[in-house]
């Protein structure tokens, strides 16, 4: 194995590479193309079948089944419909990620309190009104949780297009570059990168955002 | 608006019911209700009348169905058998003309105060700055000015059950459903807060029905006192207090009526404790009961 020291080297010459930092800003845009349209679909579909019974019927497997599906196996047949491109990886993202969205956020709207509910009614929120202002805030907490996991997922996705469509300028592509080099210490380094985004991320956004609703949800 | 209920039953299914007495969010896959002999009776046969701005309260032991009652008043639950009339027409819903305070605050956590108590306004379509003014109104009724931006988590339990009132108050229903909305608070708020709504009432002329397990509290308010048995729930006893308010604790005649409701309802605690002791210990020998609740005395 590498020395410690030897990886965090070259982590430190990555770091201020322009050619580096390019490939990195490439993921991180396509990351957060793709996240974008996770977070409209996955919302979007989830509400539908937490309202409608019978979508969810109808459909809630399939949200299961995509959600249990790893994003590596779509790939193939992403590059098989689009070709060795963008659209290739941000279907990726979109279909490793958006599962547990629609999943997270479709139970939330089914596990609204009951009392919650009575109190809505009985201050006149019917419908449509209680939907959007009672059941939607409410399962706030759940549709959070289904982000946040988005998020890892979507980001593994991304790794794993990256990584077979190498054509594409990002990280993954730098990977597979320095893999068939045998060059291990940089190849650590990379993932060593890879994961500090991700743990960034999650810390600095989703952590903090999922905090403040257990707080200010479950004690209240 | 005289609520009417007519032999009113309700029963629950023995599956389906969580601790705090409200119904579990799984969906019964429409079995024929009410029927199994092992359905619990929460309600047996109620038949009263609250006549129009009359001062209701309702008075019994814990479990015996007095929070059914006022869901059922309040059309959040249906009766098994008989009616529930509001103004002589049969409950089918909730109507923001009957609003509850719940035994639990119920608030939105997402929202701030003022966002809880305009809550209902804005349901109605009240344009923002007027239905805020109202709202501050009687945020600042409950003694919580200081905390119109503040969120649900970040208040007490007190706090929290005088936000739920406001809410409620600020609807201006003419039916107020109140269950035990004080039993979190107090000494010292629970009497002002007490005085204030019975002022309330004699101003916006509704009509109150105050579930309480405190004596003392019944007897200072009510025009009428019903008294509820053990489950199944019935009325036991009906008081009238003629007394004229504000009733002084220390009116001989008030403490002689609490004297009188609290020994009726000392039996019926005491029968509570019994069914559970024989339902825990049934081998147990057992000496007298003693009701566990000995300490309402003390309230007088
Ligand atoms: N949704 C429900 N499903 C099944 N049983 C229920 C349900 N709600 C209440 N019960 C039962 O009905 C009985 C009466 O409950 P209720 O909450 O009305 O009592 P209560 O008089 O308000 O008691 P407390 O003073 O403790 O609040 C209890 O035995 C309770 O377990
Ligand atoms: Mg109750």
């Amino acid at each position: 194995m590498p020395a410690a020291s030897a990886v965090f080297r070259i982590v430190g010459q990555n770091l201020s590479d322009p050619a580096f930092l390019a490939a990195m800003g490439g993921s991180l845009r396509r990351m957060a193309v793709g996240y974008a349209i996770v977070v409209v679909i996955g919302i979007g579909a989830g509400l539908l079948l937490g309202r409608y019974r019978l979508l969810d019927e109808a459909f809630g497997v399939l949200a299961v089944a995509l959600h249990a599906m790893p994003a590596a196996a779509w790939v193939p047949l992403a590059i098989a419909l689009f070709g060795l491109g963008e659209t290739t990886i941000l279907f990726t993202i979109v279909l490793g990620a958006t599962g547990i969205v629609m999943v997270g956020t479709s139970a939330g709207i089914r596990s609204v309190p009951p009392l919650t509910l009575w109190a809505g009614r009985t201050m006149g929120a019917h419908g449509v009104k209680q939907f959007w202002h009672v059941i939607v805030p409410a399962a706030t907490p759940r549709i959070v949780d289904g982000l946040r996991l988005a998020w890892a997922f979507g980001w593994r996705a991304l790794m794993a297009g990256e990584l077979l469509v190498a054509s594409v300028r990002g990280m993954g592509q730098l990977i597979h570059a320095v893999a068939k080099s045998r060059q291990i210490p940089d190849l650590i380094a990379l993932m060593v990168i890879i994961a500090a985004i991700g743990i960034a991320v999650d810390g600095l956004v989703f952590a903090r955002l999922e905090r403040t609703v257990r707080v200010r949800w479950e004690t209240a | 608006m005289p609520i009417v209920l007519e032999g009113v039953s309700k029963r629950f299914a023995p599956n389906g019911w969580s601790a705090a007495g409200l119904p579990l969010p799984v969906r019964q896959a429409g079995g024929r209700q009410g029927q199994a002999a092992s359905d619990l009776e929460a309600v047996q046969e109620v038949s009263l009348t609250i006549e129009d701005g009359e001062f209701v309260c309702l008075l019994g032991p814990s479990g015996c169905g007095k929070s059914t009652l006022v869901h059922l008043i309040a059309g959040l639950e249906t009766p098994t058998a008989g009616r529930v009339l509001v103004d002589d027409q049969p409950v089918t819903g909730p109507g923001t003309d009957r609003v509850v305070v719940f035994q639990e605050a119920a608030l939105f956590p997402w929202l701030t105060v003022l966002g809880n108590v305009e809550f209902g306004l804005r349901m109605a379509g009240l344009p923002a700055p007027e239905r805020q003014a109202r709202a501050l109104e009687f945020i600042r009724l409950v003694h919580l000015g200081r905390f119109a931006l503040a969120y649900p988590h970040q208040l007490s339990g007190g706090m929290k059950q005088r936000v739920a009132i406001a809410r409620a108050l600020v609807m201006h229903p003419k039916i107020l459903l109140m269950d035990e909305p004080f039993s979190a608070l107090d000494a010292q708020t629970r009497a002002l807060l007490q005085r204030e709504l019975l002022e309330l009432w004699q101003r916006l002329k509704i009509t109150v029905f105050f579930v309480t397990h405190n004596v003392r509290e019944a007897t200072v308010m009510a025009d009428r006192v019903f008294e509820i048995s053990a489950r199944p729930g019935q009325i036991k006893h009906r008081y009238a207090i003629t007394l004229p308010r504000p009733r002084s604790e220390h009116d001989p005649r008030l403490i002689a009526i609490q004297q009188r409701v609290l020994g009726s309802l000392e039996e019926e605690i005491a029968k509570v404790v019994k069914e559970s002791m024989d339902a825990e210990y049934p081998m147990a020998p057992r000496g007298p009961v003693v009701p566990a609740d000995r300490n309402l005395g003390s309230h007088i």
